[in-house]
């Protein structure tokens, strides 16, 4: 049971960086065309990538402790992830940063740039410096890690889909009251 | 006027108003000496912990000290609005960043290698033993640093939370350029040139520094302008 | 050719429309007020013009031109709300700065002119910081005129200006119009500016409410213009 459990969860992985993918498409699309709706996209796709993310890597922790002892290995899959899950909580806290639409989505594309170039350079780098620390041989991913085939990657894509239309549909709500909002004050 | 010129007159002024006021260069290095100083507290600093955390150490301080002045890049051109003045001006966004970016580079280079020197006095380690090398790694380590930090001052010029939003921004983006010249440095300041087991953290860090000047020279205009 | 012309201009704040199509021209050697409340669009407007925020629909064209080209922008001079000058620097090394960031032929030579021009020769080497508010003013002034630019644009120029500096700046601008220059002046200081508008265009919650030549109406009486055609 748990194992299954850890399975599901870790088989978030390597949805979040479909998700990632997606949020970097609609980043250059909207600086290409200006069209809010690929900043909202873009949004939804950070935010969803995240909670994958951040799902995947709880339970990569908390099989860690089950079946190693410890909480943290530095495996690599793992630390790369937390990584990711570090750059795209920095997108997040941009966006709430940027009162102004257009500047804020604006920046939060280019931010999605640049992160999106630095993942795999992370990725890279971490894959380096464990193979050269004297650490113990890593026991194999925890389980649903970076597998797509299963049946376990399919409900999570199911799952991130529905989520990411669900933020979608948030972010353009919020944006038409913002829109009302700052014509009322104009009165 | 030609670009070059043109980025050497910005980073001219940059580093003249730096220099007569002196604010970010001296809390820089207050800064790292502070950082040297409180670390070498926390440890026992026998010869093999100086092996293992050196690359390590010396980078932490290099990119706390560095952000700090890399915050004042673009936010010294907020007072007086004089960011608007610049962006009117008929020279390329891409040159006004390259020319902040050099003259930062300059500034922050400062710090590091007076930095240096006060390591090896604090936890008497002779760092010197492979310095063309080291030189090398502190020249590329420096520019990432830079260039992401310049770049991510220029986002956040506006923004009320700069000071907290560009540490966060620029840190986890840099994760693989540290990593790279914290194991360089370790190396190096043991006495351990470049080899075969090192030459690809070399190698990430000449492609970092060559992805990210160019990605941001060619974003630095919608950053600006929009 | 006009040297300014807004075709058909919308700027949006995420949904919310600032500024709703704008149709505007300034014909060379002319004067345009842009007047308005506090929140019509003027200051957006302009910035729109200057080049420094971009226009979701329309277009700007400053003789003939996209704004942000690097010729258009040679010919460009823009006095905002702030001075644009570096408070470390002085007054000399400012001006010689924009000077080569202009590519004028001798900065040198001509920032000394126009701090004779703005009445700053004598405290040409001070620094920026110790100057008083006029002096800020009358050098920021001479930074806007530094490379004759063939187009001026002007965010509310005489609020906060002492009366010296006012003097300096209405002739300087005279001047420039005698020339044969366009002035494109977003102002609340109504008289001021009326005096020297050839044209008017009222803004009213983001639209151009009148687009006009200036009549001796308009001068006499500043409140006429929002009686007549402003908010309903």
């Amino acid at each position: 049971m748990r194992d299954a459990l850890f399975s599901f969860f870790g088989s978030g992985a390597p949805v979040a960086m479909a998700a990632a993918v997606v949020a970097l498409v609609a980043s250059v699309v909207f600086l290409r065309t200006r069209n809010f709706l690929y900043d909202a996209l873009a949004l939804a796709a950070t935010k969803t990538g995240f909670a994958l993310l951040a799902a995947a890597l709880a339970a990569g922790v908390l099989w860690s402790r089950a079946a190693g002892g410890v909480w943290w290995a530095w495996d690599t899959r793992l630390t790369t992830a937390l990584v990711c899950g570090l750059v795209y909580a920095a997108y997040l806290m941009l966006r709430r940063a940027i009162e102004e639409p257009t500047e804020r989505a604006t920046s939060a594309a280019v931010v999605s740039v640049l992160a999106f170039l630095d993942a795999p350079l992370a990725a890279i780098a971490i894959a380096w410096w464990r193979a050269r620390r004297t650490l113990p041989p890593e026991g194999g991913p925890p389980p649903g890690w970076g597998t797509l085939a299963s049946g376990n990657a399919l409900a999570m894509l199911l799952a991130g889909a529905a989520l990411t239309v669900i933020l979608l549909r948030r972010e353009e709500r919020r944006r038409a009251q913002d829109a009302e909002r700052r014509a009322a004050l104009t009165l | 006027m030609g670009y070059f010129r043109q980025v050497a007159v910005v980073a001219f002024k940059d580093l003249r108003a730096e220099l007569r006021t002196k604010e970010a260069i001296n809390a820089s290095l207050a800064f790292s000496i502070v950082i040297l100083l409180l670390f070498s507290f926390a440890f026992d600093p026998s010869e093999d912990t100086m092996r293992e955390i050196s690359g390590g150490l010396l980078w932490i301080v290099f990119a706390f000290a560095g952000t700090l002045m890399l915050n004042r890049s673009f936010a010294r051109e907020v007072p007086n609005d004089c960011l608007d003045a610049l962006i009117a001006a008929p020279l390329p966004a891409s040159a006004l960043f390259l020319g902040k970016c050099l003259a930062n580079y300059v500034l922050v280079l400062a710090v590091e290698l007076v930095s240096l020197p006060v390591f090896g006095v604090f936890y008497n380690v002779h760092w010197a033993k492979q310095f063309p090398e080291l030189l090398l790694v502190l020249l590329l380590g420096t520019w990432a640093l830079t260039v992401i930090g310049t770049i991510f001052s220029a986002l956040t010029v506006n923004i009320k939370l700069r000071e907290v939003m560009l540490p966060m921004l620029t840190y986890p983006i840099l994760i693989p350029a540290l990593m790279s010249a914290m194991q360089l440095t370790t190396a190096l300041v043991s006495g351990t040139a470049i080899g075969a087991d090192n030459v690809d953290s070399l190698k990430m860090l000449i492609g970092f520094d060559i992805v990210f000047t160019a990605v941001s020279l060619v974003l630095v205009e919608t950053v600006l302008v929009g | 050719m006009s040297a300014v012309a807004v075709e058909g201009v919308w700027k949006f704040y995420g949904d919310y429309p600032a500024l709703r199509d704008i149709r505007l021209e300034a014909a060379p050697g002319s004067c345009l007020a842009l007047i308005g409340r506090n929140g019509a669009g003027k200051t957006t407007l302009l910035r729109i013009v200057a080049g420094f925020s971009k226009a979701q629909r329309g277009k700007v064209k400053i003789h003939g031109n996209d704004p942000r080209s690097t010729e258009t922008r040679r010919q460009l001079g823009f006095l905002g709300h702030g001075i644009a000058v570096y408070d470390e620097l002085s007054a000399l090394e400012n001006l010689t700065l924009y000077g080569k960031l202009y590519g004028l032929a001798d900065p040198r030579k001509s920032a000394l002119e126009w701090l004779e021009r703005t009445g700053l020769e004598r405290v040409r080497n001070g620094l920026v910081r110790e100057f008083s508010r006029g002096m800020r003013q009358r050098l920021a002034v001479a930074r806007a005129f530094l490379h004759e630019p063939s187009v001026l644009l002007l965010d509310e120029p005489f609020t906060a200006l002492d009366d010296r500096a006012i003097a300096v700046l209405q002739r300087l601008l005279r001047e420039a119009l005698a020339a044969g220059k366009t002035i494109v002046m977003s102002t609340h200081q109504l008289r001021e500016a009326l005096e020297l508008a050839t044209h008017v265009a009222l803004l009213s919650r983001g639209q151009l409410a009148f687009n006009g030549q200036c009549t001796p109406e308009m001068v006499a009486d500043p409140g006429y213009i929002y009686a007549q055609y402003g908010e309903a």
